[in-house]
């Protein structure tokens, strides 16, 4: 009995001290991000984590082109290298010589001319890969990127293990790259701008940065010269000295540099895009190459997602997914919603048109899926009959939906103008639209041609109404008319020389009714013209 | 051989419409269902057409065929029967011109009415068949050139499926291809009744009806008063005046 009575506690002890439970998302940003502060007993870690990716050779590897390589610019009066390879840089080339004395050393290079937007697209291009990693990703510089690695180490194994992963698929893609993790961008750039790698644990980025020469800074030449003029080489013998004195010889700037390396000042991350409001991601051992595999990974997505909108009460009102490629492309699908949702069948449905665009050439191994923009989304009832009025209009949205995604769709609404073309605007199909009471009192036609044909007319006097309409070659004698009705142009909105237009409705003999406008008044010995605006009822 | 039975004494008027019943309840049997969570199944039009139609008026869960032989009529004869087939209305076609100010006579209100763009015919029908499957839908109406049998089958069973009225408007041809749809009409202008030359009068259209399933053709004039569509007593119960569908 008194052994009975003991185990439950015992089990209930070993639960409490084992493993803490998993978030259920751990992919989800903002789930990750609060798992830190949730876990007691620890320091708060109230610092971010940065990694900072330095690709020196990335305007020479992006070419792929086998042999010695070397980039040149044309500065001022001078050709200089800017970029050699790894096999130029072997033979005594290096980044900054003259073109000439390139070209003496190594006869045989081959030289291609600087591309600075060549360069920036694929440095964007990798930043889009390197989100993969984390949301978060910013370009720094013409040759860096800064992913905020925060809370999603432990996705990988931690800081070391996420790092050595990125430099072996950069190393896999064929480009050079150096990675220092820290807890600010300004110290893991200093590192990674200094040839310096690794990582720097929380509170020891003064001492990090301390030996690093002054070039690491990128500081302005002629600040780095005069600094070594007055014996000062390093980082800690920079932040040895009086700030005060620092500021006024050489400006903010360089305390400005100097406290990011250190980690006293932040250096903000701007995102090559806002980062997602959800995320779900889902990585395949063998690629997925089939379309029907691309759906069944796309349902899973979908369901993950929904059940995450679902507990925060969200409805999701764009869609992004990206598949990342086997060669590093990253390709996009994107959707949108009328209304928020959170179904699974019908963004599923929605996605379906959009698929044919992906290219998975030799298949994704990554498939992300991010809610870009969600809405609230509360108190609906799924899954409970068809009849209510609630259930009408989530299907007439989803329709909508579905059609706007091919389509173009739209609404009619009324304006206060009397001209006909700006009588109604167009507004999205989700928009309510109200009833305007007035028209009911003039007779005006069902169908407004959109590009009105000029027509012949004769009249007997020159301001009657038309007796005889020439549409085309088909001549119609008039047998009613009503009119004239003056429209004259709205002076406030309309260029000066627009015409007024005198709308008469007319009946054919064929009982056709038209509702046919003379433009502009008359003026003697000048042709009228006349429009066919519109077919009356 | 044995001698061949004679055929048993029948009352074969009442075999006929017994076997018209079951074939029109096997042929329209998706489209039960999907009436029964509407409720009324078929849109008044006005007495004496209602009574012609075997369904008392205009069905809904099936497709219209509407040739326009004039642009106008027909399009106003169209905003009746949206109007009158309530709920939300989708107007598809490759350009969409309709114009609220003037629809909204036949009561059909701005509120209510979807435009769709569909330049390509494949994405016209595609786009009504979705809506015709969509009970939340009211009616739709795609403005199409010449459709194949096939496409109109789908789009008949689209409707009957979704239980919305579909209405598929053509420009006028001397001799239409057959059609799955459920019943075909012409809609043709004639010159209103108005004694003066300078004022029109009521709207006046020739409504033909040239095809009905389990039904006869007829045509009349009618004529758009108020808000009624009144027929008038000339209404000429023979067949079709012109030409033959």
């Amino acid at each position: 009995m008194r052994r009975r009575c003991c185990r439950p506690p015992r089990m209930a002890m070993a639960a409490a001290g084992g493993q803490p439970p998993e978030p259920p998302a751990p992919s989800l940003p903002w789930a990750a991000g609060g798992q830190g502060a949730a876990l007691p007993g620890l320091a708060p870690r109230s610092r971010r984590r940065i990694l900072a990716l330095l690709l020196p050779r990335l305007p020479v590897e992006r070419l792929r082109r086998p042999g010695p390589l070397a980039i040149w610019a044309q500065r001022g009066p001078r050709r200089v290298v800017v970029a050699v390879s790894a096999e130029a840089e072997a033979a005594g080339l290096w980044a900054g010589q003259a073109l000439a004395d390139a070209q003496a050393i190594l006869p045989g290079v081959a030289l291609v001319p600087e591309d600075p937007a060549g360069d920036a697209a694929a440095l964007e291009r990798l930043a889009f890969w390197a989100s993969r990693f984390t949301p978060l990703v910013g370009v720094e510089g013409g040759d860096s990127l800064l992913l905020d690695i925060t809370g999603v180490d432990h996705l990988f194994g931690g800081e070391a293990a996420l790092r050595a992963e990125v430099m072996g698929r950069l190393a896999r893609l064929g480009l050079t790259a150096r990675g220092a993790v820290a807890g600010a961008a300004g110290t893991a750039l200093a590192l990674v701008r200094a040839g310096q790698g690794g990582i720097v644990a929380e509170g020891e980025e003064a001492a990090a940065v301390a030996p690093l020469p002054l070039a690491a800074l990128r500081l302005e030449p002629g600040v780095v010269g005069a600094l070594h003029g007055l014996g000062l080489r390093d980082v800690g013998s920079l932040a040895a000295q009086p700030r005060a004195g620092l500021a006024r010889r050489f400006g903010a700037g360089l305390v400005r540099a100097l406290d990011e390396a250190l980690g006293r000042a932040g250096r903000p991350i701007s995102p090559i895009r806002p980062p997602p409001e959800m995320r779900v991601a889902r990585d395949f051992a063998d690629p997925v190459v089939t379309r029907a595999g691309i759906e069944a990974a796309l349902g899973l997505l979908l369901e993950e997602l929904c059940r995450a909108l679902r507990e925060a009460g969200r409805g999701a009102r764009r869609l992004r997914l990206r598949a990342y490629r086997v060669d590093g492309a990253v390709q996009e699908a994107a959707i949108g919603t009328g209304l928020p949702s959170r179904e699974v069948t019908h963004l599923a449905r929605l996605f379906r048109g959009r698929l044919e665009g992906l290219e998975p050439d030799c298949g994704f191994d990554r498939l992300v899926l991010e809610a870009t923009a969600t809405d609230p989304l509360t108190g609906v009832q799924e899954g409970l009959g068809t009849r209510g009025h609630a259930a009408r209009q989530e299907e007439l949205a989803q329709l909508l939906d579905r059609l706007s995604q091919r389509l173009s769709v739209w609404r009619l609404a009324p304006r206060a103008s009397h001209w006909p073309e700006r009588a109604m605007r167009r507004v999205g199909a989700f928009e309510a639209v109200e009833d305007f009471p007035g028209w009911a009192a003039k007779p005006r036609p069902v169908r407004l041609l959109r590009r009105p044909p000029f027509i012949g007319a004769m009249a007997l006097l020159p301001d009657a109404p038309p007796s005889l309409l020439r549409i085309g070659r088909a001549a119609h004698r008039v047998l009613r008319a009503e009119g004239p009705e003056r429209l004259e142009p709205e002076w406030w909105r309309d260029r000066p020389e627009r015409k007024l237009r005198d709308y008469y409705r007319v009946e054919l003999a064929s009982g056709a009714r038209l509702w046919v406008c003379r433009i502009g008044l008359l003026a003697p010995g000048e042709e009228a013209r006349w429009a066919l605006h519109g077919h009356l009822p | 051989m044995p001698p061949p039975v004679p055929p048993a004494p029948l009352d074969r008027p009442a075999l006929i419409a017994a076997l018209r019943a079951r074939i029109a309840r096997l042929e329209r049997a998706g489209a039960a269902a999907a009436l029964a969570a509407r409720g009324e199944d078929a849109i008044p039009l006005s007495p004496p057409i209602d009574s012609a139609l075997p369904w008392g008026g205009l069905p809904r869960a099936a497709l219209h065929e509407i040739l326009a032989a004039e642009p106008g009529a027909a399009a106003g004869f169209t905003a009746l029967v949206l109007a009158r087939a309530g709920g939300t209305v989708l107007w598809i076609a490759p350009e969409p011109d309709a114009w609220p100010p003037g629809l909204a006579r036949f009561g059909l209100s701005p509120a209510r009415l979807v435009l769709v763009r569909a330049p390509r015919p494949e994405d016209g029908l595609w786009a009504m068949e979705e809506t015709l499957r969509c009970p939340a839908v009211g009616a739709a109406l795609l403005a199409a050139g010449a459709i194949d049998l096939t496409a109109a089958r789908r789009l008949q069973l689209a409707a009957e499926a979704g239980g919305v009225l579909g209405l598929l408007l053509r420009p006028d041809v001397d001799t239409p291809a057959p059609t799955a749809a459920l019943t075909r009409w012409r809609i043709g202008a004639i010159p209103s009744e108005s004694g003066s030359p300078h004022a029109l009068g009521d709207p006046a259209w020739s409504l033909e009806l040239l095809r009905c399933r389990g039904g006869r053709p007829a045509a009349w004039r009618a004529t758009w008063h108020g808000d009624r569509l009144l027929t008038g007593d000339e209404a000429t119960q023979a067949g079709p005046a012109r030409r033959r569908a």
